[in-house]
């Protein structure tokens, strides 16, 4: 009955599929594979990564990122600042073209970040335009930006402040037109222009060969999306796709055996990191006008029950199960995918019981009752932490078994609960209602983003998770945030992950690992020998050609 | 005369469920927590300047009603509010225009969205169901004829795994099967079809259905085969198609004109009530096949908490399936005169 059935349909399709076969010539076409699509391709209201990376290859910006962290120019071929560091001026380079043909002057730099600065409906691009008091076009080819305060990372909000053309959007700039506006043209002057796009299906974009710095070496490219990760793979095995932008760790053996296909894994790029959030704020500092509670267990306000917590965590264990291996030890909230600013020169806590138990008897806390879960050193309480991570996590439910498990080595006790992303951010902060979260951020590439989330300012508005209160911390924030100097701040920044580490606000477990995977048989000149992997950035898609 | 009675009854109700639906949507995703505003959105830079812009453009900073402020925590408003002024009546005044606001996720109308998707369901579900209806009530009577014998027990068994294969495993053993055997496995049409010749866009979108569509079909063409043999073996068992019998009638005679149409009165029950589940409800082999249905909105949009494609695809699943019984009950009261039109 089945065979029935499929002759049938192998009829049909193969009458269908006859009239199929018009095309003539042959675009080299690179067929990418990824399990989302775009939520947008409007730059102003576009929330999500894969938006960002359409962008990133339509559009071109005063920077552009490279995969080591560094910037370099974009569109301009030079810049000055002036000695106090708030006013910078941008040559444009001559004869820039959008996809449509107009010429891409000043005026249209000027326009596109005056469009981002006056939206505040725009979710993250409005941001970035936070320190830029004015942009000025003086001609056609001198950009001059005047900044409220000498930020040294004017690059890291530059680079995604996308160019738009003016002569299209100025009919949408205002009001609520410019984030409805849907931008299916999405003209540009990236090495690729839009040819299609349809949301949760796919975005097929084109070579621009005239492209002032990388012309792609291919025609075409197709960004293709599939529901499930486990049908990408199937997709690059059957040989449907060339390149996956992302697979299961489960499915690597398999992939790894196959011939024609080349698996490869490193630090994200947009750099990640998932985090243990001890609820360490003190009754002084809980924001009561915000609504905070702090009902934190008291323990957690001790650093030597971290400090235990953080022996008494198997790492490398939590890495091979939870990630199948593909992870590195986290230290602090800087992942070590943010390049210069990591520092890996900090040692993690040894994984040893035995010293755990010892620190938590030096500092009081015994088990008086004999039922294995130690009490504070006044015998008031057990250490009974509530354990909580958002239920649309897939890796959180086992980090928090095997947590539990070695935790309970200790003497500590943890009561595991999934809850609703947003019921949990309720209950995070700046409510403090909770004692630990297991959870995670995405960053920029500037390290800015996560140090403030330690700071002391950002308890009221509950971006800082923790509580934690350090003013030296807070001191060196402050400093950083206006040197100018790429190496003084480095230093700086590396000091502030040293105290941050020292005094354990968090415990990271670990900076999760992408993994891609390409055919080797389609295309070469992906870049893999970087510390970071993205085959879809258009740091590769403007350099792959078709193997010979 | 009664016949007019009963349906202008039925269709009341119906509209009457309708707008009851339209009701309780709207009010059920706002006691839901969390800010839609800042859903997807976690970043310190976010401003409260930002967060209230994007609440103004969705128009979340409207009192949800005018009244039963007494009622808070989901922010109704006081009295002094002018009531054409609160989220429900410019979402009740916009639906009126065919008009259902902005998604929170795409910031596209969604209307658009929906049309889109719902055109993909049907297409979908009307050639699965189309096919499953053929060869369920074909086999069924084949099976039912031949009762107890050697094809009989065949088609059954077949027919009884058939129907009680998960969709979702089912359809990955066929993704599997079909990615090794060439067919397209993701998706409804190649990219860059759009500018061939029209009959190679259906060609492409064909060999795209090829896969989901015999997922469906399998699935379902099993329990139409199950219904339609036992229900016609119940008819068959019947006095007058003895009398049939004996009266020298051709097996196709008998068929026809005295055991069909009875035994299709349960059929179409199952079928109507399908059609109308189907429309969201071929949310697996959506996801498997990254078919872009009414499905697959679905579960993004609640992935993404886009409360209006939510509402907006809640309400085109109740209509379906209030509309489709309806037609079950209109069909039944002329199919099966014993319904009376009381």
């Amino acid at each position: 009955m089945k065979q029935k059935i499929f002759y049938v349909f192998v009829l049909a399709a193969l009458i269908l599929s006859a009239c199929g076969n018009l095309a003539g010539g042959q675009p080299v076409v690179a067929r990418v594979g990824w399990a989302g699509s775009p939520d947008t391709v409007n730059p102003g209201t576009a929330i999500l990564t894969e938006a960002f990376t359409i962008f990133g290859l339509v559009y071109d910006a005063m920077y552009k990122l490279n995969l080591d962290g560094t910037f370099s120019l974009g569109v301009a071929e030079s810049v000055e600042h002036s000695d106090d560091g708030l006013v910078y001026t941008y040559k444009i380079r001559d004869g820039i073209k959008f996809h449509d043909g107009q010429p891409l002057t000043a005026k249209d730099i000027k326009f596109s970040y005056d469009l981002y600065k006056t939206h505040d409906d725009f979710p993250y691009i409005n941001a970035y335009t936070t320190y830029i008091e004015s942009t000025e076009a003086p001609d056609d080819s001198t950009i001059v930006l005047t900044l409220s305060e000498a930020i040294p990372n004017l690059e890291s909000q530059l680079v995604f402040m996308y160019i738009l053309p003016e002569h299209i959007w100025k009919q949408y700039a205002e009001g609520s037109a410019a984030a409805e506006f849907e931008n299916f043209e999405m003209i540009g002057s990236g090495p690729f222009k839009m040819v299609e796009y349809k949301q949760n299906e796919f975005v097929h974009l084109a070579a621009n060969k005239d492209h002032f710095a990388t012309p792609p070496k291919i025609d075409e490219v197709i960004f293709q999306t599939f529901e499930s990760q486990d049908v990408l793979v199937q997709a690059i095995k059957s040989g449907q796709v060339d390149m996956i932008m992302e697979m299961p760790a489960t499915a690597v053996e398999t992939l790894k055996g196959e011939a024609n296909v080349a698996v490869v894994n490193g630090a994200p790029f947009a750099p990640g990191v998932s985090d243990i959030i001890f609820n360490q704020i003190t009754p002084e500092n809980c924001p009561k006008d915000a609504g905070g509670l702090c009902t934190g267990h008291p323990a957690l306000q001790d650093r030597n029950v971290r400090l235990a917590l953080a022996h008494a965590t198997n790492k490398q264990k939590l890495i091979d199960v939870v990630l199948l291996g593909y992870g590195t030890p986290g230290l602090t909230l800087i992942p070590d995918g943010v390049g210069l600013w990591y520092n890996n020169t900090i040692k993690d806590y040894e994984f040893d019981v035995a010293k755990a138990n010892q620190i938590l008897d030096d500092a009081g806390y015994a088990d008086t009752d004999g039922d294995g879960v130690r009490e504070m050193p006044d015998g008031s309480k057990p250490l009974i932490f509530r354990m909580n991570w958002p239920s649309d996590s897939i890796d959180a439910p086992r980090l928090a078994e095997l947590l539990s498990e070695m935790w309970a080595e200790v003497g500590v006790k943890t009561e595991l609960q999934a809850t609703d992303p947003d019921a949990l951010t309720a209950q995070c902060c700046p409510v403090f209602d909770f004692d630990i979260i297991l959870w995670g951020w995405a960053s920029d590439p500037d390290p800015s983003l996560l140090l403030g989330v330690q700071s002391t300012g950002e308890i009221p508005s509950g971006y800082n998770e923790t509580g934690y209160s350090n003013p030296e911390f807070d001191e060196l924030f402050a400093q950083q945030a206006v040197e100018l100097d790429l190496e003084t701040r480095k230093e700086i920044i590396w000091k502030m992950q040293e105290i941050a580490f020292n005094d354990v606000v968090y415990i990271i477990p670990y900076y999760e690992q992408t993994i891609q995977a390409y055919r080797t048989d389609r295309f070469t000149g992906w870049l893999t020998d970087f510390a970071k992997i993205e085959l879809g950035d258009v740091t590769s898609m403007v350099l792959i050609e078709p193997v010979k | 005369m009664k016949r007019w009675r009963y349906l202008l009854n039925k269709i009341s109700w119906a509209l009457f469920t309708i707008i009851f639906v339209i009701i309780l949507n709207f009010f059920l995703f706002r006691i839901l927590p969390g800010d839609p505003a800042r859903a997807g959105v976690r970043d310190p830079r976010l401003t409260k300047e930002n967060i209230e812009a994007i609440r103004v453009r969705y128009g979340l900073d409207k009192p949800i009603v005018n009244c039963f402020e007494s009622l808070n925590p989901i922010k109704l408003g006081s009295c002094t509010v002018n009531p054409l002024d609160t989220q429900f009546f410019i979402y009740m005044g916009n639906l009126l225009q065919g008009d259902m606001m902005i998604s929170f996720h795409t910031n596209r109308p969604v209307t658009e969205i929906l049309s889109e998707r719902l055109g993909n369901t049907i297409l979908l579900i009307g050639a699965g169901q189309i096919l499953a209806i053929i060869f369920g009530v074909l086999f069924g009577m084949f099976s039912a004829w031949k009762a107890r014998t050697a094809i009989d027990y065949g088609s059954l068994t077949i027919s009884l795994v058939a129907w009680s294969l998960p969709t979702f495993w089912l359809g990955v053993i066929l993704l599997f099967w079909g990615s090794n055997h060439g067919m397209p496995i993701a998706g409804m049409s190649t990219p860059g079809m759009s500018s061939y010749p029209l009959l190679s866009q259906w060609g492409d979108i064909a060999k795209h259905m090829l896969l989901p569509t015999l997922t469906y079909t399998i699935v379902y063409m099993g329990e139409y085969m199950l219904i339609m043999r036992s229900s016609l073996l119940d008819v068959l068992s019947e006095d007058y198609i003895l009398t049939a019998k004996a009266k020298g009638l051709s097996v196709f005679q008998i068929l026809k004109d005295h055991a069909i149409t009875n035994a299709m009165l349960p059929l179409v029950t199952i079928i109507a009530i399908n059609l109308g589940f189907t429309v969201g409800g071929v949310i697996q082999i959506e996801t498997v096949f990254s078919w872009p249905g009414l499905g697959m909105t679905t579960v993004e949009a609640l992935n993404r908490r886009d409360f209006p494609v939510l509402q907006g695809a809640f309400l085109l699943i109740a209509v379906a399936v209030i509309l489709s019984n309806l037609l079950a009950d209109l069909a039944y009261s002329y199919l099966d005169p014993r319904v009376k039109t009381e």
